[in-house]
């Protein structure tokens, strides 16, 4: 069965715009983390994973 | 901040500028006021001095509510004053001042020559307007007392003042954020491409996104803020008032300045709703409160008094 072209239009449109907009904003959120990274010293997870933790 | 240049600030302010812009509305250029007056008048003022035999015609005039373009509201009276540049109409019944009001004229005739028709908008003082939208979304229609949202996060961190209000302040800086940026796209990407069903889908992708992008910028810029914060900020998702705000505006067609402040005042309400939550929840630990109702119970008793206090403000208008 077809479906009506212009709401096939709509769709598809829509999935252009709605992937446009998360690409834009998912490479905008990677260049912010990229640009706002902060330096985790590794060695203060390996600390915390030798100590017991039961508190 | 360093690298923030003059240039760029520039930029940014003339991209508000047009936005704000935009959003106005063009009148006749041959109009130059337009105002409620009474209860039931209505004044405009020319620019200059208008014919009277046209003036004084009640039929050259049709005024309706905005939302109501078929219902005309009757006018009975036109009177113009004597130095034929303000015209006041009277209309039979009290006019609803919290609609803006459309008003068409035929032809304007001013000294024998033919001005064109003109088609104005009469409403309130746009300050006073703006500010209500505020104070309503604060107080009136408080998003967790009068319509019941937000609740887990609500009742979730309402034990103690100084996480209310860490909450409070968190959710007031992202909802307004998320806000505007819904705002943007769905006046300039939605709208324009016909997409309304996918509205709900793009506004719960700007929250997330809104949240990962002050968490992301917080860390950086401030550490101390940031701990403050701490795992408010990934709360703030959960919270359904983040998302009934950019489905109202949307609805409401609302520009740039009434969004700004539907958000700042949705913020508000909520933080005002933690902070007073939290101070009768912190008296109530040391209450003697039934062990039935130990807990969670009378926070919703509480809850339920708070939503009877507001229900004061019920209908409440301002300005």
């Amino acid at each position: 069965m077809l479906m009506d072209p212009a709401l096939v239009k709509l769709a598809l449109g829509g999935l252009v715009v709605l992937g446009v907009i998360g690409l834009f904003f998912g490479i905008g959120l990677a260049m912010a983390a990229n640009k706002f990274a902060v330096q985790i010293n590794p060695k203060v997870e390996e600390v915390l994973e030798t100590l017991a933790g039961a508190q | 901040m360093k690298n923030i240049r003059p240039f760029h600030v520039l930029v940014g302010v003339l991209l508000v500028v047009v936005l704000l812009l935009t959003g106005c509305k063009t009148r006749h250029r041959f109009v130059k006021k337009t105002a409620f007056k009474d209860t039931d008048k209505i004044e405009i003022v020319f620019a200059g001095p208008v014919d009277e035999t046209w003036a004084k015609d009640v039929g050259g005039y049709s005024v309706y509510e905005k939302p109501d373009p078929d219902i005309l509201l009757k006018i009975s009276n036109v009177a113009l004053s004597p130095d034929k540049t303000t015209v006041t109409l009277t209309f039979e019944e009290p006019l609803n001042r919290d609609q803006p009001h459309i008003l068409t004229t035929t032809e304007i005739m001013s000294e024998g020559k033919s001005l064109g028709a003109a088609v104005l908008t009469v409403k309130k003082l746009y300050f006073g307007y703006v500010l209500s939208i505020l104070i309503g979304a604060m107080l009136i229609n408080n998003f967790v007392f009068t319509k019941y949202l937000g609740l887990c996060v609500f009742f979730g961190t309402s034990q103690k003042k100084t996480t209310a209000v860490g909450m409070g302040v968190t959710f007031t800086l992202v909802i307004v954020f998320a806000c505007m940026l819904s705002w943007f796209l769905y006046q300039y990407v939605l709208k324009p491409f016909n997409l309304f069903f996918l509205e709900i889908i793009v506004f719960i992708g700007l929250v997330s996104l809104s949240v990962q992008a002050v968490d992301t910028i917080l860390r950086k810029i401030n550490p101390a803020l940031f701990k403050a914060f701490g795992v408010y900020l990934v709360l703030v998702i959960a919270n359904c008032v983040i998302l009934a705000v950019p489905l109202i505006l949307a609805d409401n067609e609302y520009n740039a300045l009434e969004s700004f402040m539907l958000a700042l005042g949705a913020g508000l309400g909520f933080l005002i709703a933690l902070f007073l939550m939290s101070c009768v929840r912190e008296k109530l630990e040391l209450a003697n409160v039934p062990p039935t109702f130990k807990g969670m119970p009378i926070a919703f008793v509480v809850a339920g008094l708070f939503a009877l206090a507001f229900l004061g403000f019920s209908g409440m208008s301002i300005y």
